[in-house]
């Protein structure tokens, strides 16, 4: 099954994001250090590390492969994957709200690990990168099945 | 003609128009139009609503 530029693309870009921050949330979650304040010089060396490996990839990617200017197709399908990234971010975010009043409102009897200040970091970079996921998987989705 | 060629004629990649063809998009009027003008023929000629 040949895969077009974009495809390619996308793939890269939803592996690198798996595999850096799957790695920086299996450390976070395996040592259960959620409520651990995170450490900034982790966070800034997995952004740097996260630019480059995507512009490696990228840019080999553009030398094998000749890359094309959006059209159409590529905004609608873009356009729609955000839809989907949206509609997933604000039910995570309504939820880790509710969380924090429901913490407030039965006086720390409920706390959740997610309910501290680091664990609310830890689950809004969490779901952060899951709806950069669903954006990358609904393009390949699409661009796969069609529109 | 090919389906780049096409493609450069329309303005679009060789990916929608291949697309188009096999039936898993469907243009935009001005699209519908530009690929009619290349072949110089009526619109519902090259393309029909089911």
């Amino acid at each position: 099954m040949s895969m077009s530029y974009k495809e390619k693309s996308l793939i890269a870009s939803m592996g690198v994001t798996l595999l850096l921050f799957g790695w920086y949330f299996y450390g976070a979650f395996s040592n259960l250090s959620l409520n651990q304040e995170p450490q900034l010089s982790t966070i800034i060396a997995l952004i740097v590390l996260v630019i480059i490996s995507e512009g490696i990839i990228q840019s080999f990617l553009a030398l094998k492969n000749k890359p094309l200017l959006e059209d159409e197709r590529d905004k609608l399908i873009e356009k729609i994957s955000y839809r989907y990234s949206y509609g997933f971010l604000s039910a995570c975010i309504w939820f880790l709200m509710v969380q924090i009043l429901l913490d407030t409102w039965f006086d720390n009897h409920l706390i959740l690990i997610l309910t501290t200040p680091f664990g609310i970091f830890h689950f809004l970079l969490l779901f952060f990168v899951l709806s950069e996921v669903i954006r990358f998987g609904t393009q390949l989705y699409y661009y796969r099945k069609g529109i | 003609m090919s389906q780049q060629t096409l493609a450069d004629k329309v303005g679009v990649t060789r990916q929608t128009i291949f697309a188009i063809e096999k039936d898993k998009y469907s243009p935009s009027l001005e699209v519908a139009f530009k690929i009619s003008n290349v072949f110089k023929t009526p619109l519902e000629d090259v393309f029909t609503y089911e």
